[in-house]
């Protein structure tokens, strides 16, 4: 009997959302109130569920009883589990942080959009059916233009133009490839694609290729994968600080879905598609760390900087997951959740330097902010994570990465060391000009916030975690990533027609 | 676990200070200060053990998976490096105390000095070679803290970050260099990779791995060519040059060559790289410090050639070397420590370190002459000091090492030894001797006791070493050297090697000529002044600037916030992809029957053609594209009815109509004219991307549809189940409400966010601002129609609405067995609701209904959620739908099914949806100064100007 | 018929990728309704071309279409209505932030 439990993630905020709307649209205590404790709601059973992902095979819900593949499925495993408690996590901090600095004064519906967002990322990891990915992408999305533009603004706005439109041209090239994948198949449920693109004619390689590839580019848009990746630096940038960092999980969606058509639908041993994805996927990960890394160094703004440090991160996440083995799987699990806490730490330090010095350019001299040391401690920790340096759980990841990666040792080593190099380059001179010149004037004035820098203290305790219990952590990982490659359980959940 | 406890005391110390400067200098000093002894004291307790030759070892798991363990080991040279650390980490602390001015956050200081400690601790007691590189790149950050730590000064700023960029871009190369290594070995733990010397060194990995690895000692010890970082970090304050950039991190390099000298050593490679540097090294350190005025950069630049003398000494590759190389580490950190404290002293007192403004100090700071005395003197080689000693056997060794010519080492080092000599006797010279002056900046005098105590017990040691060498220091050095070699080492060190030594001479050459330089130093500086030189800092900015100034343009031009270029870019990244993936498989053409073509739709297709190409001609008169879009989404809609599709042509129909209205409520404040701005060239590029577009996805679309399925698709099932699975005829609309209702589900809540996010928006837009005042000073910019309200179409609109609404609920009824539902009622309402906004004008329906849209969508959303948690209650998986015929009098038999129920959520989010969304819009009107009349009608022939 | 089918959904992706390449945002969201018509018809046709074949359930059906490209249809188009409002309401909001329909942004030199 299959557990109510797995879909709560969804129906949670999908119910609290709207009953924000209805009930408590004037008071924003109550929303606050409300909003929190569904995140925390939403954490517990995420937990719950990865719990049982981990001690048992992947588990599937079915919608309306309809059985697999001509219903639509959610799917519980360790990924989706665990996808979801990161998201759970972030959210939780962020949370924290708007309510701690007061975003959620600065424009309406923060918190129902709020929550509608985390149901689409939700939804989005849990699903097992390709064309409800779409559905659930759309949700988020939508979610994520609200949040976006929320508190409204000249530049936010046209940023958010911007970002709308381009996520429109990838949600109909989503479509344009879920048709394809239809035309060819006959089916959507990704379990019974990944059986059936398997047992594929050979004259229908060619085409299913190509809607692979289609899916992949899109994923990759979400995923800022050079060179679809021209949305990030504008949105990060001009998005409100915690919807930022909220976004530091939303771009680890691409990432999931490349990990999870890469190894269940179109593995490298699949004959129609084979190393195709990889072999994209490689070159272009490695510029898009290239182009990451320099835009570190030559950031002009501190948003700029965390939004190309994250571009980094992705091309980093997006090198390892390319190589479709359980070894580097299991390297860019842990990279995923470190880059996801690390990038947004940063945002959320950048946007407390940005409100104290009502300017974001980073060379302008100023005099010293409020609680400017500690806030100097902060973003030199955050450095210290994005730019992979010891003792934080980034210099473990690129460790482990590297590791994984020894059989492509000569290129990928030395773009990853190098750009490492860049960013802490990049990293000091940024820091250094934004703390360590002298103050003209004594420190400006500003609420302590103490509840923001709580949010800040949880994220790099996360991190702090996360390197100290790196062992268990991998350990734990690795099987997921080794299920995830032999995928023969995920199949079977789905209990496909035919004995599959 | 001892050893383990001793590296991590420091860190665990490094949260006191912070606390303890609450309760007074003095006391956070001597708290930091206990922290160090207590980790002295521990290693003191392992001494003994050590030192019979045992190696003590702990073992922590931390991350198995990868071979990255918290192993330690403590050997001889572990020993050795550990007590340095510690021991003078210990008088600096105590120094610093005195150093530091009352201005200057102490607290701070000591906290990242203990951070510093701990690092090189880890570095020296590191097992594991990855553990190492952890504690390697702490080094670094530590020291940019420190070298930083007088915020205020630029120099601080840039040193720290040239020492960073320096130390710590040569730890990135050390990591590659350390995973090939171990991926040779097998492991990661060091005392596995020191008994596979001869794995190591058949591997074709051996150079690169050596070559990396070197790469960060080199940059770490301050090695040529990467020596120019050390002196600008002098910028630090004292303590932390005598801590940092004499006794502890520019050794971590020289420390690690040691460590890894049976693996690495004895093969020409490592001798040529390693001694060569070194040699070079410890020449241009010596040139160089010998025309220094500043007091710590001529001790920077000695310092640079004293490691460069222990770096060749490693690179001879011999025991005997080694061993030399050990002990002079031992004698170097004292003298040198020392001298650096005493540069401070003199500085702290004078105010001053520039040597063309000092002398003459001998007779007003007499101890600190003492000091400083016995500290050059041993630096410059002179016996019976222990510098004298290790130098005797450097040249020793040098003079029986084949380097191009067989005297060529000899012949150097001597150079070097007598550079040393001059710069040593300059240091006292210049400083100390010569005349009192009456110009310093102050006045100096000796300072307490607590500030010369440290430098001074340091002198003792050099003194003790260098008198009773056997005594003092051979032991120490027996177990480091034998630790390094991995052989057993017994040192005989003696101050007379006999006439026949050539070191006796070569020193004695030294000496005089390092005289005989001193006395001309004053034309030589002249000559050194004149000739040009390269200057590092101005180089490493030449190199760093230049290039955060190429990425800044090279981001800003990529990124300039370009919509059309990303999307181009997109486009033809994807047609590339596709087509690549496309070629790299086997295509067989489809075998499907092709329906044959009938006028009528060849007419409609035609029709779509002519639209769409008009668009793209017209698009810049905005209102006409608007019309075009209008007859596009009609044709297709019919092509949907005529392709047996009548659900979608209803949706279709509906969706455009209202997509419309919005449209044109949105261009109503928008220019009506789309400029032509983009140049004949520019449009044919574009035409060009499209093109390509077009045709990639018009091919995909033939290839598809001329092909049957490879399987049996999911839609027999939901065909088959339709009526009795689902309960309804229409299997479009079971799929939309039951099959597929999860879909649905996200696809209203979709529309529910896509209002909120609107109406979020205009609240924004309207709560002032730029955009507020624009719409308060807007001027409709089109002539208006007569009568804005016209009787007719009031009248009609009143008319339809109850028709209207009619229809709605009709449609919502029949959607489960005929073309209709949920989603097409609401629209239907909605466009019924928007006849009136349209007709009678805003005010006065808004006066009309009270009806809140935010709530109306909530309850939608809640609704058809509701439906779907209700299946929880007999057991089954959300949005479990039942159905069954209920018969009610009069009426005949009908069939009630709970996606009914979800299909009235459907309904009701779509309506509130479009509602509040068309609401936004007019409340923008209402701003931009639409008149809006509460009469129903605005003709009134008293008036007949009123609403023009 | 295929033909022109595939023919027409080329076109008004091709209309619809020039029009996004213009430089104010009227046109861009006009191209985005052509693109999401040319993606509604292209899911369509996945299911490939049938005349007169409802998918209503009838004894005296002949045959059916396959229904479900259809519904795929109706939840794409919905989505595209609900994308589509908000970035029409979106243009006129920076619009009226901005005094100008520009969509590109000039972050460089800033």
């Amino acid at each position: 009997m299959m557990s109510h439990w797995i879909i709560a993630p969804v129906v949670l905020p999908a119910i609290l959302a709207p009953l924000i709307v209805l009930l408590m649209r004037q008071d924003l205590f109550l929303q606050r109130v409300f909003s929190t404790v569904g995140t925390v709601l939403l954490l517990v059973i995420a937990t719950a569920l990865l719990v049982a992902a981990t001690n048992h095979p992947p588990e599937v819900y079915r919608l309306g009883n309809w059985p697999a593949p001509f219903g639509i499925v959610l799917v519980l495993d360790r990924l989706s589990a665990l996808m979801v408690v990161l998201t759970a996590l972030l959210a939780l901090a962020v949370q924290l942080y708007v309510i701690g600095t007061d975003w959620d004064t600065r424009g309406r519906h923060f918190h129902a959009l709020f929550q509608f967002q985390l149901m689409g990322i939700c939804g989005a990891f849990l699903t097992g059916d390709a064309f409800n990915l779409f559905v659930f992408f759309e949700v988020l999305l939508i979610a994520s233009y609200g949040l976006m533009i929320h508190g409204g603004g000249r530049d936010r706005l046209r940023a958010g133009v911007q970002y709308v439109a381009l996520n429109l041209v990838g949600s109909t090239l989503f479509l344009f490839g879920l048709a394809t994948i239809y035309a060819v198949t006959g089916t959507l449920n990704m379990a019974d694609l990944a059986v059936k693109v398997a047992a594929l004619p050979a004259g229908d390689f060619a085409l299913i290729r190509v809607a692979a590839v289609m899916l992949m580019l899109v994923f990759a848009v979400k995923g800022a994968l050079v060179p679809l990746h021209f949305w990030l630096p504008g949105t990060y940038a001009n998005a409100p600080g915690p919807v930022a960092a909220l976004f530091a999980v939303m771009t680890k969606i691409g990432a999931y879905a490349i990990l999870r058509t890469g190894t269940l639908i179109f593995p490298p041993d699949t004959p129609a598609t084979g190393s195709l994805i990889g072999d994209l996927l490689l070159p272009a990960a490695l510029i898009t760390l290239v182009v990451g890394a320099i835009g570190v160094l030559g950031a002009r703004s501190l948003p700029r900087l965390a939004a190309f440090a994250g571009i980094a991160s992705m091309g980093t996440l997006f090198t390892t997951l390319s190589a479709f083995t359980p070894a580097a799987t299991g390297a860019a699990l842990y990279y995923m959740i470190h880059s996801t806490l690390a990038t947004a730490t940063l945002f959320l330090v950048a946007d407390l330097v940005t409100d104290r010095r009502k300017a974001d350019r980073i060379d302008t001299s100023h005099p010293a902010i409020a609680q400017q040391g500690l806030i100097a401690a902060l973003f030199f920790a955050a450095a210290i994570a994005m730019a992979g340096m010891p003792p934080l759980s980034g210099f473990l990841g690129k460790l482990l990465i590297m590791d994984a990666l020894r059989e492509n040792a000569a290129l990928v080593w030395s773009v990853i060391l190098i750009t490492s190099f860049l960013m802490m380059v990049g990293f000091a001179r940024a820091g250094s000009a934004l703390f360590w010149k002298p103050a003209e004037s004594k420190a400006t004035s500003h609420a302590p916030e103490p509840l923001a820098f709580t949010a800040v203290f949880a994220l790099i305790g996360g991190l702090v975690l996360l390197t100290v219990f790196a062992g268990p952590v991998t350990v734990w990982l690795n099987e997921t990533a080794t299920h995830l490659h032999e995928r023969g359980a995920y199949i079977a959940a789905n209990q496909l027609p035919g004995g599959n | 676990m001892t050893i383990a406890l001793i590296a991590a005391l420091p860190f665990l110390g490094a949260l006191l200070p912070g606390l303890m400067i609450r309760a007074g200098r003095t006391a956070c000093a001597s708290v930091t200060g206990s922290i160090t002894a207590l980790a002295l004291l521990l290693l003191g307790l392992q001494a003994p053990a050590v030192l019979r030759g045992e190696v003590i070892h702990a073992r922590i798991d931390w991350l198995p998976s990868l071979g990255l363990n918290a192993n330690f080991m403590l050997d001889g040279l572990g020993l050795l490096f550990a007590g340095l650390i510690l021991g003078i980490g210990l008088l600096i602390i105590l120094f610093a105390r005195f150093y530091l001015s009352k201005s200057d956050p102490m607290g701070q200081f000591y906290t990242y000095l203990m951070l510093f400690q701990g690092a090189m601790v880890g570095i020296v007691l590191s097992d594991n070679i990855l553990l190492l590189l952890v504690f390697w790149e702490l080094t670094s950050l530590s020291s940019f803290l420190l070298i930083g730590y007088w915020k205020h000064l630029p120099e601080g700023r840039q040193g720290a970050r040239m020492a960073l960029a320096v130390t710590g871009g040569g730890g990135l190369a050390m990591i590659a260099g350390m995973l090939i290594l171990g991926n040779i070995v097998g492991s990661y733990d060091l005392s596995v990779i020191l008994e596979n010397k001869a794995a190591v060194q058949a591997s074709d990995w051996y150079l690169p791995a050596l070559i990396l690895i070197l790469l960060g000692c080199f940059t770490k010890s301050a090695q040529f060519p990467f020596h120019f970082w050390l002196p600008h970090a002098m910028a630090a304050p004292t303590p932390v040059s005598a801590y940092l950039h004499s006794a502890t991190m520019v050794k971590a390099g020289i420390f690690l060559m040691a460590r890894l000298w049976p693996v690495l050593a004895g093969t020409p490679e490592w001798f040529w790289i390693v001694a060569t540097t070194g040699l070079v090294t410890m020449i241009i350190g010596a040139k160089i410090a010998l025309f220094k005025d500043d007091l710590k950069a001529l001790l920077a630049y000695s310092t640079v050639s004293h490691l460069g003398l222990i770096t060749m000494l490693l690179g001879f590759g011999t025991k005997s070397a080694a061993t030399v190389a050990v002990f002079h580490i031992i004698n170097h950190a004292t003298f040198k420590a020392a001298l650096f404290m005493t540069a401070g002293i003199v500085d702290h007192e004078a105010h001053t370190r520039d040597l063309k403004r000092l002398g003459g100090l001998r007779h007003l700071m007499p101890v600190t002459f003492v000091i400083a005395l016995v500290a050059s003197l041993s630096m410059a080689g002179i016996p019976p000091l222990n510098g004298f000693l290790s130098k005797e056997m450097m040249l020793e060794e040098a003079a029986h090492t084949v380097w191009l010519t067989p005297w060529g080492m000899g012949l150097l080092a001597t150079i070097g030894a007598l550079l040393s000599v001059a710069y040593s006797f300059r240091f006292l010279a210049h400083g100390f001797f010569g005349p009192k002056r009456s110009d310093y900046p102050t006045p100096p005098h000796d300072p307490s006791f607590g500030m010369w105590s440290a430098p001074a017990l340091l002198t003792a040691l050099v003194i003790v070493i260098g008198i009773l060498p056997m005594t003092a220091a051979a032991w120490l050095v027996d177990a480091a050297s034998g630790a390094v070699t991995g052989e057993v080492v017994t040192v005989e060190i003696k101050h007379w090697h006999g006439l026949y030594s050539p070191a006796l001479w070569m020193s004695l050459a030294a000496i005089g000529g390092g005289l005989l330089v001193l006395g001309a130093h004053a034309p030589l500086a002249r000559l050194w002044a004149a000739t040009p030189r390269p200057e590092a800092k101005r180089i490493f900015d030449g190199i760093i600037e230049p290039l955060a100034a190429l990425s800044l343009r090279a981001t800003d031009h990529l990124h300039d916030g370009s919509l059309t270029r990303a999307i181009a870019v997109a486009t033809l990244t994807i047609a590339a992809a596709a087509l690549y993936a496309f070629g790299g498989g086997i295509h067989l053409p489809g075998t499907r029957a092709l329906t044959d073509v009938t006028v009528v739709p060849a007419i409609g297709w035609f029709s779509l053609m002519v639209a769409t190409l008009a668009i793209i001609v017209l698009h810049h008169n905005r209102l006409l594209s608007l019309v075009l879009i209008g007859i596009i989404g009609l044709v297709i809609s019919v092509g949907f009815a005529f392709l047996s599709a009548p659900d979608l042509a209803l949706t279709q129909i509906t969706v455009e109509v209202v997509t419309i209205v919005l449209m044109l409520l949105a261009l109503n404040f928008l220019p009506k004219e789309t400029p032509r701005e983009s140049a004949p060239l520019r449009r044919l590029r574009d035409a060009a991307v499209a093109v390509v577009a077009g045709i990639g996805i018009a091919a995909l679309a033939y290839a598809l549809m001329t092909r049957d399925f490879a399987f049996p698709t999911i839609s027999e099932f939901h065909l088959a189940q339709s009526k009795p699975g689902a309960g309804g005829t229409n299997t479009v609309n079971t799929i939309i409400v039951d099959f597929r209702g999860y879909d649905t589900f996200g696809e209203i809540i979709v529309l529910g966010i896509a209002a909120l996010v609107i109406f979020a928006l205009t609240e924004a837009l309207l709560r002032g601002g730029p955009a507020n005042d624009r719409l308060l000073a807007w001027k409709p910019d089109q002539k208006r129609a007569g009568d804005r309200h016209p009787m007719m179409l009031v009248v009609a609109t009143r008319l339809m609405l109850p028709i209207a609404m009619m229809v709605g609920v009709f449609i919502y009824l029949r959607g489960h067995n005929l073309p209709g539902g949920g989603f097409v009622a609401g629209l239907v309402f909605a466009i019924a609701l928007v006849m009136q906004y349209m007709a009678s004008g805003f005010a006065w329906t808004q006066a009309r209904q009270r009806t809140d849209y935010h709530a109306i969508i909530a309850s939608g959303v809640l609704i058809a959620a509701a439906s779907g948690v209700g299946a929880w209650f007999n057991d089954m998986p959300f949005l479990t739908s039942d159905y069954g015929y209920v018969h009610l009098w009069p009426l005949e038999e009908f069939e009630l099914a709970t996606a009914a129920i979800f299909d009235l959520g459907v309904f009701l989010t779509v309506l509130g949806a479009v509602m509040l969304s068309l609401a936004s819009l007019s409340r923008i009107a209402l701003r931009g100064g639409e008149t809006v009349n509460t009469q129903a009608f605005d003709i009134d022939p008293s008036q007949p100007e009123r609403g023009r | 018929m295929e033909a022109l089918i595939a023919i027409a959904i080329g076109v008004l992706t091709a209309g619809g990728i020039y029009l996004m390449l213009r430089q104010r945002t009227f046109p861009v969201i006009l191209g985005l309704s052509l693109l999401s018509y040319a993606v509604n018809v292209f899911i369509f046709a996945s299911g490939r071309l049938a005349i007169n074949l409802p998918p209503i359930i009838d004894k005296a059906a002949a045959g059916y279409t396959d229904p479900l490209p259809q519904a795929l249809v109706l939840t794409a188009i919905v989505i595209s209505f609900g994308m589509t409002a908000v970035i029409v309401i979106m243009a006129l909001g920076s619009f009226l932030e901005a005094g100008h329909d520009r969509i590109d942004m000039d972050e460089g030199g800033e």
